[in-house]
């Protein structure tokens, strides 16, 4: 019941903000901070409730819905996805505060906003892989309307409608995807746990594996921005408003890694090796690729976006390379990155107002005149180079070591070179150019946060500073779902190794 | 001389040579004349050729299956004829021309 | 002992943070905590020397602060000689710099940063000493890097300044990507990273690391020369003289550069295995040893060469700093750590005076740092005259200063092992002679060169009192034991000797070293005295000519990275984003929504308008149909 609460509130906070006329706008905004304030503090209970080392799903809410067809109401959450459902319900507060900017229809953008909370806490508590896609469309439709209406710059419809286009196909073919497996395991059920049990116990026929794996994995990698599948991510977020920026690149964009984590490694085990391998290139791609681009990007935005890139090619990485070790670093870098990327566009959104762009070139000595937002960009982007002590560090250092272990040697040592590097030269040189320096006389009206808008951004930093300093926290509970969502893979690989005599 | 009889007999195949000749003047009158009304008009007739046909049918194959469908095929008649007749008239009154050639607003 | 270690290693954090979240706007608080903290650690440190003693060393204590699967990353301590003897001296000389600061930072408006930004690096810094495995050295290495770079560019609004920190962290960055890469390697082959389990492990069977023993090596020795700026990623330091001169003093000079020899020291057991290669890269065929040795010997020469061109005072000490590190990454190389980390600590002695004896001067001319508007100093700033005179001598190594005994060990060494890295040394040694030769009588004698030399004044005794402490300590320290304290750390048995017989000791036993490097340091000293006592200006660029020329731009090293890897960076950043808006986002993505809009452009000329087309066409398709189906 708590998890359908905390995923309910926002939802009802949505009708709610649309019965309020449209001149108590402070009301909107109040019930917007309310619900998601509420639903985040009650994620908490999430945090200290689950028991560390128990195998399944815990805080479970199962309803029948369509019994003819196996489909359910049903949340849960184990270590894969508790990090993620109490991010998405922080990031959806810090949203929530920075939304002040607007100030057009704020109740269509307050009940949106709230939608698309709802959305994203939904998307990764369910179990049912219908309700799984139906809430991330939830949350998606919301980001493409409020793009177009509240977004920056003169390209924010195109932008709207090419993020829509894109995501749109990349559902569509992850439907498919979905379908396929329905259909494979023929056991009537869109059940998670359910289909994970069946698999286990008969494998599904090849043939639909070789199909399947493809399908999701290209429609999954389309939603997260998978090179070449990425050019929607840098316009989208430049274009978009703080909160739909920072819930999309913080918490929805993890749906697609999310999908790949529950849907194709426990479930299609015997087909996956040819793939995954393909995928570990992939991700390489993406980190060094897109590291290279952010390294010339002259928008703060752009480089966020890219930056974002990068760091989901860590994340790819950690899962392709099918090591426990690796696959605890992807999901902590999950969580880690899911704060953020919302760090990163909530600065963003701040520098945007306060200068009116957010060109690099234009900027400069912003510390002086911002001591507090100055102060957060610095350990920000710090933290993003893989900064000790901050989230993204452990994540990284996990995945690499993970790699190593499973004798993927140079996708670790190109790891090593993307973390520790490339990400300091994009880095270092936007604050350099932002932070650093004389500021222009042109922006000698910035200020900084007043108490209030402070807020949000020290919640992230919160976040982010609490894992990296207490990392236990979410991978001592990690353990058991993490294995068991390798156990599969694992054991075939066992089992090869005892069929192929060694050499 | 066998079968100039059974030529002379009138059985189904008289029948649905007539109800072909008919639906057949039916599409051309449809697809050549210009005016709204005769267009409609050899809609019917396109319809009441294949009831000619329904009919036939169900004589011959002594089931009244055909001749119900018959009953539906007049309703639906009735009720478009209703609609369609309806739209002519409104147009006619809007003094908009009831010239096919002229109604291409659908046009790219 | 749990409670001493873990207040040594937290309350610098704690204050760092008391500092950032309630302080900020009261600089004279601020500093009192970071004081305080660094003061108390110091304490603690020694009441830690005194317990661990009593009780027995190592002493090792660990938390689990990470454990997934096989990886275990730990919060650990490990007290032994070298980390007791490294705390010790951080500590020490960081509380003097510290109250230092509180002089030579008087009236800074961001003083408050500046001690938050210290007291980070205390934090971090006690990390590296007590850490008892490699992953968590890695962390405080990252954590030192980011103070450095904090510091370095405290003056943010100076380009100059901002850059510096920048490029700093960058080059370490660079030798942190061998470090990661290093451990990640030892972790795979070895499954621990634990010191004492990887000394066991080594000691018990020195092949465990397989093909891969020399490239871990040189993979650790990366995030050495990263941090102790030896060749090739050495540029970064003299750069980084931008930062407030207390902390090119304690950062800079004293202990976080000294951290890479440090690791030499920790891992030597690692360093010190026989040369193994992966097959494929077999003819490399030499030892990580002898890689420590040669970077060593070549960054000493180099930054000795380039010192002697100097005109900034601080760039003259940082490149001295970088030939001293060269020193004690060599004395490593050759296999003797102990002569390494004694010569850390006397260097961290007298080093750290020499850069608050500088910091005196600059903050005394009003902050001119160029040695020719010097001169004339004796009778204005006495104490600092003569403490810097100390440090001069110490670090030029006369006996019987602690700098003579500490550079003896490393040259005696270095001749045992091979003549060309002796007589590097020793050149070496007449080169830091001649330039620091060249720095006092031109910054401190003669007459005034400038108008602010002549009104200078000595400084509060907030600044001269620690200069006067590090002085103490820079004559005395050849005296403290702390060869034979080390010798026992790596389980040789020192022979014990009064105060005299330790003064003797470099002429018994190698007397040509002794006596070579005696040598080198009058030379020196002669040649610097009669180029530079009275000159007006610098002769040698006249008599050199492009020699002095390439000596005074650091013979364009930072102009060949520039033109080589940071060209290449930057066109390949510029090839992808061209790549990624014109290929992958113009032609790619063009090409389809070109591609549909053009069929969409097509298809509806297909939309007539006239009802009785498209009636024709559904009669024709319907008679298609019924064709093919009847026919079928």
């Amino acid at each position: 019941m708590l998890l359908t609460t905390i995923l309910l509130i926002p939802l009802l906070g949505a009708l709610l903000v649309l019965t309020i006329p449209a001149n108590f706008r402070v009301l909107h905004r109040g019930v917007a901070i309310f619900a998601t304030g509420l639903s985040a503090i009650l994620s908490l209970f999430l945090l200290f409730g689950f028991q560390t080392g128990v195998e399944g799903y815990q805080f479970v809410h199962k309803v029948a819905w369509v019994p003819s067809i196996g489909l359910n109401y049903h949340v849960g959450v184990d270590g894969i996805n508790l990090g993620l459902v109490i991010m998405a319900a922080w990031v959806s507060f810090a949203a929530a505060l920075v939304s002040y900017e607007i100030k057009k229809q704020d109740k269509l953008y307050y009940s949106l906003l709230l939608l698309m909370c709802g959305g994203v806490i939904g998307t990764f508590a369910s179990l049912d892989i219908i309700f799984f896609y139906a809430m991330h469309e939830l949350a998606l439709i919301p980001t493409f309307i409020m793009i177009g209406v509240w977004g920056r710059g003169e390209k924010r419809v195109y932008a709207a409608f090419q993020m829509a286009i894109y995501l749109s196909i990349g559902a569509m073919i992850v439907l498919a995807g979905l379908i396929c497996l329905y259909a494979g395991a023929g056991a009537k059920t869109f059940d998670m746990q359910e289909l994970a049990a069946i698999c286990a116990a008969e494998p599904m026929s090849l043939p639909l594996q070789k199909w399947a794996i493809p399908t999701l994995l290209l429609g999954f990698g389309i939603l997260v921005g998978l090179v070449p599948f990425h050019t929607w991510a840098p316009l989208t977020y430049s274009s978009a408003p703080s909160a739909p920026a920072m819930i999309h690149a913080g918490v929805l964009k993890k749906f697609g890694l999310y999908g790949i984590i529950r849907l194709i490694l426990p479930l299609m085990p015997q087909e996956l090796h040819p793939w995954m391998e393909i995928l570990v290139v992939m991700a390489l791609v993406n980190a060094i690729y897109c590291g290279f681009i952010a390294i010339r990007q002259k928008c703060f935005a752009m480089m966020c976006s890219y930056s974002s890139l990068s760091h989901v090619g860590f994340i790819f990485l950690g899962i392709a390379v099918l090591n426990n070790l690796a696959l605890t670093g992807a999901v902590f870098l999950m969580v880690a990155h899911g704060f953020l990327a919302a760090l990163l566009f909530a600065l963003n959104g701040w520098l945007h107002q306060q200068t009116g762009g957010t060109a690099m070139a234009n900027m400069g000595g912003l510390m002086q005149k911002m001591p507090f937002i100055g102060f957060i960009m610095s350990a920000t982007l710090l933290a993003g180079c893989g900064l000790p002590f901050f989230g993204n560090f452990v994540g990284e250092f996990l995945i690499l070591f993970g790699a190593w272990q499973s004798a993927w040697h140079w996708p670790a040592a190109l790891g090593v070179f993307t973390g520790l590097i490339i990400s300091a030269v994009y880095m270092l040189r936007a604050i350099r150019q932002v932070l650093h320096g004389q500021s222009p006389a042109e922006l000698s009206g910035v200020v900084d946060a007043n108490a209030w808008r402070k807020l949000p951004y020290a919640l992230l930093i919160a976040g982010l500073l609490a894992i990296g300093t207490w990392p236990m926290l979410l991978t001592g509970k990690m353990k058991e779902a993490v294995s068991q969502t390798l156990e599969p893979v694992n054991s075939l690989t066992v089992q090869d190794q005892i069929n192929t005599p060694s050499e | 001389m066998e079968t100039f009889e059974s030529f002379l007999t009138i059985g189904l195949g008289h029948y649905l040579t007539v109800s072909v000749i008919l639906f057949c003047l039916g599409v051309l009158g449809l697809l050549t004349r210009r005016n709204l009304i005769v267009v409609y008009m050899s809609l019917e007739l396109m319809l009441n050729a294949a009831n000619l046909a329904l009919v036939a049918f169900s004589y011959f194959n002594k089931s009244l299956d055909g001749q119900v469908v018959v009953m539906l095929v007049v309703t639906i008649a009735a009720a478009e004829v209703a609609v369609g007749l309806a739209l002519i008239v409104s147009l006619a009154r809007k003094k908009l021309p009831v010239w096919v050639n002229d109604l291409n607003k659908l046009k790219y | 002992m749990t409670n001493i270690l873990l207040a040594i290693l937290f309350l610098p954090i704690l204050s760092a943070a008391a500092i950032t979240l309630f302080t900020l706007r009261r600089p004279t608080v601020s500093a009192g905590i970071s004081i305080g903290s660094c003061c108390l650690t110091f304490i603690l440190s020694v009441l830690l020397y005194r317990g661990a003693v009593s009780q027995g060393l190592p002493l090792e204590i660990s938390f689990t602060w990470l454990s997934v699967g096989a990886l275990s990353v730990e919060l650990g301590f490990l007290v032994d000689r070298l980390s007791l003897l490294m705390l010790l001296v951080v500590t020490g000389i960081g509380s003097l710099i510290h109250i230092y600061s509180r002089g030579y930072m008087q009236g800074d408006p961001s003083n408050s940063r500046y001690f938050a930004g210290l007291s980070i690096f205390m934090f971090s810094m006690t990390g590296i000493i007590l850490a008892n495995n490699l992953l968590m050295i890695f962390v405080f290495w990252e954590m030192v890097g980011l103070s450095s770079y904090l510091l370095i560019g405290f003056w943010m609004t100076k380009p100059s300044a901002a850059d510096a920190g920048k490029k700093a962290f960058l080059c370490n960055r660079i030798g942190d990507t061998g470090f990661l890469l290093g451990i990640i390697i030892l972790w795979g082959t070895l499954g621990t990273l634990g010191f004492s389990q990887i000394n066991s492990l080594l000691a018990a069977n020195p092949a465990a690391l397989g093909s891969w023993t020399t490239l871990v090596g040189l993979l650790l020795f990366c995030g050495v020369v990263g941090k102790s700026a030896q060749f090739p990623l050495h540029v970064w330091l003299p750069d980084a003289m931008e930062g407030p001169t207390p902390v090119s003093a304690l950062i800079h000079a004293a202990t976080m550069v000294a951290a890479g020899v440090y690791l030499l020291a920790r891992a030597f057991a690692i360093f010190s295995l026989p040369a193994a290669w992966p097959e494929s890269l077999a003819w490399f065929n030499f030892s990580a040893l002898e890689a420590v040795a040669f970077t060593g010997a070549l960054t000493a020469l180099l930054a000795a060469l380039i010192a002697v061109q100097q005109n900034d005072i601080k760039r003259i000490l940082a490149y001295s700093t970088l030939s001293q590190l060269g020193y004690m990454v060599m004395a490593v190389g050759i296999a003797y750590p102990v002569a390494g980390m004694y010569h850390l600590t006397t260097h961290a002695f007298f080093k750290a005076l020499l850069f608050l004896g500088a910091g005196s001067v600059i903050v005394a001319l009003h902050h001119e740092q160029n040695i020719w508007k010097m001169g004339g100093l004796l009778k204005r700033m006495p104490i600092t005259f003569f403490t810097f005179l100390v440090g001069t001598l110490a670090l030029c190594g006369v006996p019987p200063l602690s700098g003579f005994f500490s550079k003896d060990a490393i040259i005696a060494q270095a001749f045992s092992k091979s003549t060309c890295l002796g007589t590097i040394s020793v050149g070496v040694a007449f080169l830091t002679t001649f330039y620091m030769g060249r720095l006092f009588f031109v910054a401190f004698m003669g007459k005034a060169r400038s108008q602010s030399a002549e009104k200078s004044q000595e400084t509060p005794p907030v600044m001269t009192y620690p200069l006067i402490l590090l002085a103490i300590a820079a004559v005395f320290a050849g005296f403290w034991n702390v060869d034979t304290w080390m010798m026992r750390h790596y389980g040789l048995e020192p022979e014990s000797a009064g105060w005299f017989a330790k003064l003797l000791y470099p002429f018994e036993h190698a007397p040509m070293a002794a006596l070579l490097s005696l040598a080198a340091v009058a030379c020196g000293a002669v040649l610097a005295y009669k180029l530079y006592y009275n000159a007006k200006q610098d002769v040698l660029p006249s008599q050199l000519g492009s020699v002095a020329r390439w000596l005074k731009d650091k013979f364009y090293l930072d102009e060949l990275y520039e033109n080589t890897l940071i060209w290449c960076q930057d066109k390949f950043a510029l090839v992808c984003d061209k790549f990624d808006r014109w290929i992958i986002g113009g032609a790619l993505v063009g090409t389809v929504y070109h591609g549909v809009e053009l069929i969409g452009r097509l298809w509806r000329l297909s939309q007539t308008g006239s009802v009785q087309t498209y009636a024709a066409i559904f009669v024709f398709g319907f008679v298609v149909l019924a064709y093919w189906v009847v026919n079928w």
